[in-house]
């Protein structure tokens, strides 16, 4: 919301800096967003008497003139040819500068010497074009500066309204609100009614939707001159940013922004009386001033006349049916439009105004009446015209604010305050309310007719606090129980992988939680997403039924962007609608993981990670942050390398999620050169889990004996298996068995490895015998050839 | 004897001198003191001599022992130096280079910044709490005290889903003040929770996305009041921003709270004096409050007359990006790694 200072003070005599005023108002709620001067970047621009004015020696399109700016005569060159002597016009002198910031300097132009500037309108910041230099009134003084010749002396306040003070969305408003603020005195506004000079002009009207439109008044004003408005009113139009179009729509824009109230005329003579204002049927349509043809619902409350609808209550009017030069008749609508018809309205035909807005928020319904006099003063004033009769009709939905009551104690207690009912009741008062006392602790206090805002005790709470000051109420802490809350498994959980991910070198992404149709399909085409219904756009239109989505898209970005090494890792939601159409929420650990392995350094040996530096991280983290031994089984989603991909269990069978590398055919689908090493987890089932992790092991203080063995067998043998088998031998004595080495190539036959195994043979109360350790070897190595079709290498 | 002790000990003494590894020096002793050793042999031979000529031949013997021991102590020790100096020398490292690159992760900063916050909250005795991302019009609005037709809803622009089994309608929530009413929903006061989570727009421009991340935090009790309020809030920009800062509470509205307030802290780029981030006001505005509307109490079932309550609601990108200075709010979703690396 736009006025001004000069505005602001028709309706309240302050004498205060419209820097101070905006501090008041912002700390009342009416936050200041700008303040700005209307003669800024005009400050050095003066008026100026053309006395010559002759073509130049040098060039046809330019002329040179002698300006007069009080003692000086300036020679100028311009290029311009609309001024003659004796016009008054604005002169930057050498050293203005103009809006645009530009500075001026002499200048040698075609070889005559120019000490200045006759500026247009659009040098001047005023317009966007202009067609030569701007001529002054003859009368204006010469030497004064070019913004007061102008009118453009004003402070210009930009506020922010909240959606509950509808009431301040009009410059008689907020003068209250500083009033009740500052104590500054309110301007009574003239009250007495325009004589009636067309008594015989009845302004007929028929209200049969009282629910649309609870209070209707019309008027018919004859024989008005329709023409541009005054200086003054285009000014202060144009000040809050309108455009003058001609005096009766100005008329009522101006009372629209002075007084909240928005008014409509029509042209009497393209409607046909009476006016009704009543829902619109269906089918009907209507264009409106914008141009724009809306087809029109029951639910909506049009004003019409015996043919068509002429306008959308309280929101637009029609286009056929608006004031223009030839009109001569006019008939003013002031009304009260039902704030929830309104905005239903206006959504349904998205359609926005600064009426729909006002009647939105609520308007004053007991000022229709003092709005229509003041505007039919001004049409008289600046178009002239006859007046005939006030139409009012009533439908009696409309109630006044309801009388309410408030404890002043309460306040006090809620407020964190100690003030007087006193000091209470005369914020109240000052706000317009009428205070009256009810009982022993209670006052009765009812609203003015322009704050529907005010319904509880709590309001009141609020307007007293507000205008004595928050910053007035003292700053306390709470006293509370020092009681420990009780942990969240989920938080705790995703706090431990977070340190822990982030250790390994992880680094944290954040992803939207709507993805692109097409890529989640890709990845999960069992699962129907859910669609949001009004998406930003189509790459953003379905909620994620699992996150390597985002983190594959995150990865292409970040390959593009030449960034080669990627180690990613999100802990967020995904959404996963349910046979019966409800939805479940679950929160997931995504990894993605490509590029070298280390940064390229003196000391790296670089090499491109794969699927076992992924495995790693995942056997140091599950356990750790489960308690849960896990174990990788053949298996896994379809978008992954079909022999490079393992579901994750627990030792129990608990499916925790899966891993593996991106399907080359996925990757080169998805413009992924590199190898792409993913997993993803469900976190809720990480917690819980039986703890199947020694917390700890005792280590022997006998020495162990370790030893390695060669083993041939088939290349595609599991070495898991072959552990597995190992330690089954004897679980007491064989400690350890880790494989140290795979090798292929010369020496071993075609479609077979050799599997060297790392075994770690001790016992708890004695020193193995040498007899003891090869009574085990032997055995091992027994079982390992005769179960895996393995031979003991040399 | 003599004679050949003689030339023993010249020798055995030129040998030392130029003996020039620890090998060469071992072997020397060997040679002259060990078992079969030269000196050994002659020391061995003393017993057999007559008095007179052992005297003289021990005595001399027994120094050039000594004087032996003590050459060949010295001659290690040089050698040692030698060797020493030799080895660290070979041992120059070129420590201009950088070390082993480790790989360190980072949290995201919207994490860093959402732990933060957690972390004082949950010291005032505020503990976390969590709702659904996909919400019910009647969380999500209603039960705050915005009805279907309330221009509030404008503000909020919000995604909307298709109803679900029950008909209801769903939106993504637009806010976590929902969590709020779960909470209370389910429990009597005295309460108190902060709910951090991601929240939902349909807006996307230069300085909003479409997703962001809120802390909402609320208390119900009796007697509670807005110098609770000011009081907490101002305690924790103060921890937050770790320095003391002016903070000042402004009237606004909130459907779901009455009074309400926004809260301004003091710019930190200018205290105070006005730059570009504060738009020359001197104020940063950082977060929204104020005391729960009794309608809101009603809809939960909660004796608004017997208990009060405050609540408050803050950005977590906008307090990340003033405290960890980064300009770009959409850079935030990207996770491209070198901006992770620099702000996590």
């Amino acid at each position: 919301m736009k006025l001004t200072l000069n505005w602001l003070r028709d309706h309240i005599d302050i004498d205060l800096d419209p820097a101070t005023i905006g501090a008041r108002l912002t700390m009342a709620g009416l936050e200041l967003d700008a303040l700005t001067r209307l003669d800024q970047g005009l400050e050095q621009i003066q008026v100026g008497l053309v006395e010559t004015v002759e073509p130049h020696p040098n060039a046809d399109r330019l002329t040179f003139c002698r300006v007069r700016v009080n003692e000086e005569l300036l020679e100028i060159v311009c290029g311009a040819k609309n001024h003659r002597p004796g016009d008054k016009v604005a002169v930057a002198r050498i050293g203005a500068r103009l809006p645009n910031g530009q500075e001026i300097t002499t200048g040698q132009i075609r070889g005559v010497t120019s000490y200045g500037m006759l500026c247009s309108v659009q040098e001047l910041g005023l317009a966007d074009q202009a067609d030569g230099v701007l001529i002054l009134d003859p009368t204006t003084p010469i030497g004064i500066p070019v913004a007061q010749a102008l009118g453009r002396t004003d402070v210009v306040l930009e506020l922010g309204i909240t959606p509950n003070r509808g009431d301040c969305l009009g410059v008689r408003g907020v003068a209250r609100e500083l009033a009740a603020l500052t104590g500054y005195p309110m301007r009574p506004l003239t009250t007495t009614p325009v004589p009636v000079t067309a008594p015989d002009a009845m302004a007929r009207v028929h209200l049969e939707d009282p629910n649309g439109c609870p209070r209707y008044a019309g008027r018919i004003i004859r024989e008005v001159k329709v023409g541009p408005s005054p200086a003054w009113l285009q000014q202060r139009l144009t000040a809050v940013g309108l455009r003058a179009i001609n005096n009766i729509v100005d008329i009522t824009n101006y009372l629209l922004l002075d007084l909240n109230q928005p008014l409509h005329a029509f042209d009497l003579n393209r409607l046909t009386l009476p006016v009704v204002v009543r829902t619109a049927s269906t089918g009907e349509t209507l264009r409106t001033l914008d141009g724009v043809e809306h087809h029109l619902t029951p639910t909506m409350t049009v004003i019409a006349d015996q043919q068509r609808p002429l306008a959308i209550a309280g929101i637009m009017g029609g286009a056929e049916s608006g004031v223009t030069e030839t009109t001569t008749d006019i008939f003013l609508e002031a009304a009260f439009f039902d704030p929830i018809t309104t905005t239903r309205t206006g959504r349904r035909l998205e359609l926005h105004s600064e009426s729909r807005y006002r009647f939105e928020r609520g308007t004053d319904p007991e000022a229709i009446l003092m709005v229509m006099e003041q505007a039919t003063r001004l049409i008289l004033d600046l178009a002239g015209g006859q007046a005939g009769p006030v139409t009012l009709v009533d439908g009696n939905t409309w109630q006044p604010p309801a009388t309410l009551w408030y404890r002043p104690e309460r306040v006090n207690r809620m407020g964190g305050v100690e003030l007087t009912p006193a000091t209470m009741n005369t914020i109240l008062t000052a706000l317009g309310c009428r205070v009256e006392p009810m009982d022993a602790t209670r006052f009765a206090v009812t609203p003015p007719s322009w704050r529907h805002d005010l319904k509880l005790e709590e309001d009141l709470l609020e307007e007293i606090i507000r205008i004595h000051g928050y910053d007035q109420v003292p700053a306390t802490l709470p006293l509370l129980p020092a009681a420990a809350p009780l942990p969240d498994p989920m938080r705790q959980i995703a706090d431990r992988i977070r340190i822990r991910m982030v250790g390994m070198g992880y680094q944290e992404a954040v992803d939207y939680a709507f993805v692109a149709p097409a890529w989640q399909q890709r990845f999960n085409p069992e699962l129907t997403p859910l669609t949001l219904l009004n998406p930003l756009s189509e790459e953003q239109s379905v909620l994620r039924t699992d996150l390597i989505v985002g983190l594959l898209e995150s990865a292409q970005r970040n390959l593009n962007r030449g960034n080669h090494r990627v180690r990613l890792f999100e802990l967020g939601r995904v959404f996963l609608p349910q046979p019966d159409g409800s939805l479940v929420e679950e929160e997931r650990l995504a990894c993605l993981m490509c590029g070298p392995t280390e940064e390229l350094s003196a000391h790296a040996v670089t090499r491109s990670a794969d699927l076992f530096d992924l495995k790693g991280d995942l056997e140091a983290l599950l356990p750790d942050v489960t308690g849960s031994e896990i174990s990788f089984l053949p298996g896994g989603p379809p978008f992954l390398h079909p022999t490079r991909k393992a579901e994750i269990r627990t030792t129990h069978g608990v499916a925790l999620g899966w891993m593996g590398q991106l399907h080359p055919q996925m990757a080169d689908s998805l413009d992924l050169k590199k190898e792409i090493c993913l997993c993803e987890l469900h976190l809720p089932r990480l917690i819980g889990l039986p703890t199947t992790k020694p917390r700890h092991q005792p280590g022997s203080r006998f020495p162990g004996i370790q030893n390695d063995f060669s083993f041939l067998m088939p290349a595609t043998t599991p070495a898991g298996a072959v552990i597995q088998t190992v330690l089954a031998v004897d679980p007491v004595l064989i400690r350890q068995a880790r494989v140290s080495a795979i090798y292929t190539g010369t020496g071993v036959p075609e479609g077979h490895k050799s599997l060297t195994l790392n075994i770690l043979l001790q016992a708890d109360d004695r020193t193995l015998t040498d007899h003891e350790s090869k009574t085990l070897s032997e055995r091992i190595i027994a079982c390992v050839t005769e179960q895996f079709a393995a031979g003991l290498r040399g | 004897m003599l004679e050949e002790l003689s030339l023993l000990h010249t020798t055995t003494l030129q040998e030392l001198t130029h003996a020039n590894s620890l090998d060469e020096l071992e072997t020397i002793r060997v040679k002259t003191l060990g078992k079969k050793g030269t000196l050994t042999q002659i020391l061995r031979g003393l017993g057999q001599m007559e008095p007179t000529a052992r005297s003289v031949l021990g005595t001399r013997a027994n120094l050039f022992k000594e004087e032996f021991a003590a050459a060949l102590g010295m001659r290690t020790e040089q050698l040692k130096q030698t060797q020493l100096a030799k080895r660290l020398e070979r041992e120059w490292l070129d420590i201009s280079l950088p070390g082993r690159p480790r790989s360190v992760g980072t949290l995201h900063p919207v994490t860093r910044c959402q732990n933060e916050i957690i972390a004082i909250f949950t010291a005032m005795g505020f503990p976390p709490a969590s709702g659904p991302e996909v919400e019910s019009d009647w969380h999500n609005f209603e039960a705050l005290n915005i009805p279907p037709d309330h221009p509030a809803r404008e503000m909020h622009d919000t995604f909307y889903l298709p109803p679900g089994p029950d008909g209801n309608k769903r939106v993504l929530r637009t806010h976590t003040s929902p969590v709020q009413i779960r909470v209370m929903e389910g429990q009597q006061p005295p309460l108190r929770a902060i709910a951090p989570g991601r929240v939902f727009r349909c807006d996307s421009d230069l300085t909003h996305t479409p997703m962001f991340h809120q802390v909402e935090g609320f208390m119900v009790d009796e007697g509670v009041h807005f110098g609770h309020l000011k009081g907490l809030l101002e305690s924790f920009l103060m921890h937050f921003f770790a320095r003391p800062l002016p903070v000042r509470f402004r009237p606004s509205f909130f459907p779901f709270t009455e009074p309400s307030a926004e809260v301004d802290m003091g710019c930190l780029f200018c205290d105070g004096q006005g730059c570009r981030v504060c738009k020359k006001t001197g104020w940063l505005e950082v977060l929204g409050c104020g005391l729960i509307h009794p309608n809101v109490l009603a809809n939960v079932g909660i004796d608004r007359e017997r208990y009060s309550g405050f609540a408050f609601g803050m950005g977590v990108e906008r307090l990340a990006m003033l405290k960890y200075g980064f300009g770009d709010l959409r850079a935030l979703f990207e996770n491209d790694v070198r901006f992770l690396a620099r702000h996590g």
